[in-house]
């Protein structure tokens, strides 16, 4: 009897899960516990592990497609053992509501038996109760604005494709201003297509790549698209954002469009910390520059609880804990992990569990309650030789930090001019809770904090 | 000598028409008797026992099968049907007795009887030579290898009725469809009364062959109420085959009509229900002047029913047919198994028919008449009981036909391109029709009849037969003068029996004749539809292509006359949707000729479309008497490069005068002629859609459910991107087809209609 393998639930918010990547190969041996499969949910790349032992005898929804919680997306079972017959589930929400496809079987509805209730037969008995028939493709649903079908006969179309070129901007003149054959023609004669010169290499990818030769510009001797040509404008192509970048742009425009945002910069002196922290890591102690900012930026959060808060527009939550968010980039993107209860943390745990989870969000295995429920966020660009920068507020939060790096400024001292280690540092602030003034208070507590070692060198 | 013309006179004197009497039961001679009278020997009347004895065997055999009873058999589940005629025996072993071993019988839905009895008559007196064939891998003594003939026999019957490849008929026909065309079996039926006009037909072809050989029809009290029957009866005694036309060969239909009266149809009750004789013998009297000899038989002795039939045969031989017997018998089981039969009968009716029981009847006389001892009965219950449980357990355990072969013997691929020596003796009666060119042309009408004549030239096998064909040339003329060329022999005028004309061609056909025949309007088709669509379509692929059912039906459409719903439809369609048949439609004089000698060379049954709107079209037809055209093949009849028709028949006509005026605007439109809907040339279709990418499919059918939705179909499957346009159809408007002129018009298809569908497109 083959085991079914189950998505996974993996947070508050997922009911869809595009699997990026399979880990074992059909009829690859499984163990209990080894990874069997990657998916990608909005806040990371996840790992999936078996819970069972056996063969990987058929995978459902293959590397590229998405698939809900709790549908089978494989089956274990031992070698050779044939596999249910089971489509895969679909992804969007749109084809769960399409008429005459009832996902959630068990009854009847107006006498009609579903192509889902149809389908139950085929089920293992272990498998899930719910199966329904439609794969849908990632594309289809991570492609928000699709654009209406294009109408082209088919003659029309395969003319199209065997020439190398995009039919969608073309002018019908069938019935209904369908694009017929002619239409096409008289496009390519427009277009000088006869005159177009390309290598058949080049031809055979852009059909292979569906790339319109005709907005390809040859760089080949006399005009002549070549193989590069081609690799160039499949490069240009528009892709569909990855999900992590759907929820990045969504996130963030929501925080722009609601929150008001303004910007207060403070210059720390980090002269006096820096040789403390050199001092303290000769000693064996390796902190970095960072565990003191969090450290300071945590004191202060208790000290000025407004900017630990959130608000609905309508009401304003003071929270008691700081759950400090750590913005850390990734090569695809960005995620914040989440210190939670930090103001309970000693110095040195708060490095350790910084440094944790740093790591894992670069290995891309923060696991979703990792990634939530942050009340202030810093984003530290100091390793980027940055001057200053602003950041946008993580929506739910009053305010972010934005630490730049810490650069040799000419600084007046005493009336002189030296040269200081600065770091600039920029609070923006969601001006529905926080003001200019205690936004002010809040940015120099912390510089007051990094610039005074006698406070730290109790701690280190 | 000319044509007999007729020269009735009006005489209504005064008198008494005689319906003359018919005998019941006048045999009543023992066994004894009959041995004493030397009209039987020992050996024949133990044979007869035997038979009966085999017969019941394999009937208790079906009944015990249902029920997992019989040991033979354990673990075979049997899932056909299971009229059996237990009770019956004498009737099917006395009648095949009674013929000779080469005669003919067509059986029914309870006929496993006659097609055991039937076959082991056949192989009783078969020579050593022939029993070998049956039987190549038997070795032993003479009377080894017959009694492995025999149960041979019952396997290929057991086998056949268990679906195996080892049956009659390759398990393709079963327990209601089985045959063995090589002892004259041609065919059980499940259509009651379908094989009376095979019958028929073939006693006609006995006729013309002078074989000598009778053919004989069994069927229930039931087919005697059906039309098909009643045309049978009809056709046999017709006049034409004894009187001064039929000239020297005055020869009656060696036909014997047998009917197996078991006094119910199913459940209705022949002598006081749904009949209004009390005897069906009667029957007879209403189509013979002679009453076909007709005599009632008690059908419980089988040496009564042998004697009616020996005697039957022999008037049948001296061309004194056709005869009617009409046997009393009764049917112990009900239907079928799942009639329990007390909701119509009672059981001291049951018990008192089983008191005349034909088996224990005749055991009693076997041993009265010292032929065998008690104890010589008791071995031959055992020895057929031990031969037919080998035989069944041999069956059920036989191959089952592979699953890739489900369309396997579905056309036939023999013609008749070589014509056996004693046919190709042609005798000419008369003259020839004289079929003149002008310049070369020829109108599509006396194209057909050329075709007709060259071929009726070629294969002495060829006859003609239809309403009006003779003389008269037919309503349209196309068989005018070959009466003159070929005499009434190969020509003939039949009753107004549609049903009967197209099913006595599939028994002419299965003695191997070859006969076109003709409905005067494609309409009446649909009065042929048993004949057609159950009887010449199937019996190919139902025999296990053991017939070969070459015949062509020559259906003429009337529309665009004015003549209203029934005679004006064009139903290829129709015909097209059974699978058996091919349906050809020709367009030009050319194809009518090189398609209609094709379709008489072709050993598939063949509708042959023809347009009344096309007979006085004119083209080139070639004089050449070899020139055919193969059938599904179609024809490019005008080249294009901008849309193609696709069509077929009248339409192929209107198609390219559409194309004539589209050629004003510079549109180069091609017409594709299909001239055969089956088999269907899709290449030739693709071929254009895949140049043009723009289509009219056309037809004068009826648009809905028209094999242009097929073509249609096809081509999307097959050349969806090659399209560049919806794919239009011009058709009749889906109603019927009016007389008013107006209306006529608006109903058919016409060129402006094909050209507005490719203006849509172009
Ligand atoms: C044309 C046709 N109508 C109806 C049936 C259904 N049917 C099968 S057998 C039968 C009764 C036939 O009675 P009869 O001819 O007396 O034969 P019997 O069954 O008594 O041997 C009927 C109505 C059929 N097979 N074919
Ligand atoms: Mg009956």
């Amino acid at each position: 009897m083959s085991q079914p393998i189950l998505m996974p639930k993996l947070g508050q918010s997922d009911e869809v899960a595009p699997i990026v990547k399979w880990r074992k190969r059909i009829g690859e041996a499984v163990n209990k516990g080894d990874i069997l499969f990657e998916i990608e949910t909005e806040k990371a790349v996840l790992e999936v592990e078996s819970f069972y032992a056996g063969n990987l005898i058929k995978i459902v929804v293959p590397a590229g497609q998405a698939a809900p919680v709790n549908a089978i997306v494989a089956f274990l079972g031992k070698p050779g053992e044939k596999a249910p017959d089971v489509a895969a589930a679909p992804a969007s929400a749109a084809a769960t509501a399409s008429p005459g496809v009832e996902h959630n079987s068990g009854g009847r509805h107006g006498g009609r038996p579903s192509r889902v209730e149809n389908k139950d037969s085929a089920l293992p008995s272990g498998g899930s109760g719910s199966v329904p028939t439609v794969a849908a493709p990632l594309a289809a649903s991570a492609v928000p604005s699709k654009p209406g079908r294009l109408l082209i006969s088919p003659r029309a179309r395969a003319l199209a494709n065997t020439s190398c070129i995009d039919p969608s901007g073309i002018a019908g003149s069938g019935p209904d201003g369908r694009i017929v054959e002619k239409d096409v023609r008289a496009h390519l004669d427009a277009r000088g297509y006869d005159k177009l010169r390309i290598s058949p290499a080049a031809k055979a990818l852009a059909a292979q790549q569906k790339v319109d030769i005709l907005a390809v510009t040859g760089t080949g001797e006399g005009g002549r698209i070549m193989t590069e040509d081609i690799q160039r404008a499949m490069a240009e192509r528009p892709k569909p954002l990855t999900l992590m970048r759907q929820t990045i742009a969504r996130r963030l425009t929501q925080s722009v469009v609601t929150s008001p945002h303004f910007y207060v910069t403070v210059s720390v002196d980090m002269g006096d910390l820096l040789k403390l922290r050199q001092e303290a890591k000769t000693r064996g102690s390796d902190y970095s520059v960072t565990d003191f900012i969090l450290e300071a930026c945590i004191m202060t959060l208790q000290e000025v609880p407004e900017v630990n808060s959130s608000t609905d527009g309508q009401s304003v939550r003071w929270h008691a804990s700081v759950h400090l968010g750590l913005a850390t980039s990734r090569p695809d993107g960005l995620v914040v992990p989440v210190i939670r209860d930090a103001q309970k943390l000693t110095l040195v745990e708060l490095h350790q569990a910084a440094k944790a989870l740093a790591a894992r969000a670069r290995d891309g295995k923060l696991l979703p309650e990792e990634m939530s429920g942050s009340t202030f966020t810093v984003s530290n660009m100091g390793m980027l030789n940055v001057e200053n920068f602003t950041a946008i507020i993580n929506p739910g939060e009053s305010a972010i930090l934005a630490v730049s790096s810490t650069l040799p400024t000419p600084v007046a001292r005493d009336g002189n001019v030296v040269v200081r280690p600065i770091m600039k540092i920029t609070l923006a602030s969601d001006h529905r809770l926080v003001d200019g003034a205690m936004a002010a208070r809040f940015v120099n507590a912390i510089k007051t904090k990094l610039e005074d070692v006698s406070l730290w060198t109790r701690s280190i | 000598m000319p044509n007999h013309l007729n020269d009735l006179r009006p005489d209504f004197t005064k008198r008494k028409i005689s319906c003359g009497s018919i005998q019941a039961y006048r045999f009543d001679a023992t066994l004894a008797d009959e041995l004493a009278a030397r009209h039987i020997t020992k050996r024949e009347a133990v044979d007869l026992l035997e038979d009966m004895l085999i017969v019941r065997e394999f009937e208790e055999m079906i009944v015990k099968l249902r029920s997992g009873a019989y040991p033979a058999c354990a673990g075979f589940e049997y899932r056909g049907p299971t009229h059996v005629s237990i009770g019956q025996e004498a009737c099917s072993v006395g009648a095949c007795s009674g013929i000779a071993a080469e005669d003919y019988i067509t059986s029914t839905h309870r006929g496993h009887g006659d097609s055991v009895a039937k076959g082991c008559v056949a192989i009783r007196q078969m020579n050593a030579a022939a029993l070998r064939a049956r039987v190549p891998e038997a070795t032993g003594t003479p009377e080894e290898i017959y009694e492995a003939a025999l149960e041979d026999h019952i396997f290929r019957t057991a086998a056949e009725l268990f679906g195996k490849e080892d049956g009659y008929c390759k398990g393709r026909g079963g327990s209601m469809h089985i045959a063995d065309f090589s002892v004259g079996h041609l065919g059980a039926n499940a259509i009651v009364g379908g094989g009376v006009p095979i019958a028929t037909g073939a006693a006609w072809a006995c006729r013309y062959l002078r074989n000598g050989r009778v053919a004989v029809s069994f069927a229930g009290d039931g087919a005697y109420s059906n039309g098909v029957v009643l045309e049978s009866l009809n056709w046999a005694a017709q006049h034409q085959f004894t009187n001064m036309l039929a000239k020297a060969h005055s020869y009656g239909l060696p036909m014997i009509f047998a009917i197996q009266n078991n006094h119910y149809g199913m459940t209705g009750r022949a002598d006081n229900e749904v009949a209004g004789v009390e005897f069906l013998a009667r029957r007879a009297a209403g189509f013979d002047d002679r009453n076909m000899h007709a005599e009632v038989v008690n059908g419980m002795d089988v040496l009564a029913v042998r004697e009616a039939m020996q005697r039957a045969a022999a008037l049948c031989r001296e061309g004194r047919g056709p005869c009617l017997l009409e046997l009393s018998t009764y049917r112990y089981y009900g239907h079928s198994l799942s009639d329990p039969r007390n909701e119509y009968r009672t059981k001291d009716e049951e018990a008192a028919w089983k008191e005349v029981d034909p088996i224990d009847h005749y055991t009693r006389e076997i041993v009265a008449a010292r032929a065998l001892t008690r104890k010589g009965v008791e071995a031959l219950v055992e020895k057929v009981q031990a031969r037919n449980a080998r035989a069944a357990a041999r069956a059920a355990k036989a191959l089952e036909p592979k699953p890739a072969d489900v369309l396997k013997y579905l056309y036939s691929d023999l013609t008749s391109a070589v014509v056996p020596a004693e046919f190709q003796k042609v005798e000419i009666v008369r003259e020839k029709p004289v079929i003149t060119r002008t310049n070369g042309q020829l109108t599509y009408r006396d194209a057909l009849k050329e075709a007709l004549l060259e071929e009726m030239l070629r294969d002495n096998r060829v006859v003609v037969y239809g309403e009006d064909v003779a003389e008269y040339g037919g309503a349209f003329k196309v068989t005018k003068g070959l009466l003159e060329a070929f005499g009434r022999e190969r020509v003939f005028n039949s009753p107004i029996s549609e049903a009967a004309i197209c099913s006595t061609a599939v028994g002419s056909a299965m003695l191997g004749l070859r006969p076109v025949i003709e409905l005067m309007y494609m309409d009446f088709a649909l009065m042929s539809g048993d004949a057609i669509g159950n009887q010449a379509a199937k019996w190919h692929y139902m025999s296990g292509a053991k017939a070969e059912i070459a015949m062509v039906i020559r259906a003429s459409v009337g529309g665009g006359k004015g003549y209203g719903g029934q005679h004006s439809q064009t139903l290829e369609s129709v015909f097209a949707h059974i699978p058996g048949l091919y349906v050809v439609y020709p367009a030009t004089p050319r194809d009518a000729k090189g398609l209609l000698k094709t379709a008489i060379r072709d050993n598939n049954p063949i509708l042959f479309v023809e347009s009344q709107l096309l007979y006085m079209t004119k083209g080139e037809v070639p004089e050449d008497p070899e020139f055919t055209i193969p059938l599904g093949l179609a024809e490019v009849k005008r080249e294009g490069k901008d849309l193609s028709f696709i069509v077929w028949g009248p339409a192929m006509q209107d198609a390219l005068k559409a194309a004539d005026e589209l050629a004003k605007d510079g549109v180069e439109a091609e017409v594709v002629d299909l001239r055969s809907l089956i088999p269907l040339d899709m290449e030739t279709v693709l071929r254009s859609v895949r140049k043009t990418g723009k289509v009219v499919v056309g037809s004068q059918c009826v648009t809905t459910g028209s094999f242009m939705g097929e073509i249609i179909a096809n081509i999307q499957h097959d050349a969806f991107d090659a399209l560049d346009a919806p794919i239009q159809r011009v058709g009749a408007r889906d109603t019927i087809a009016p007389q008013s002129h107006v209306l006529e018009s608006a109903f058919l298809p016409n060129v402006g209609d094909f050209v507005a569908a490719a203006r849509k497109i172009l």
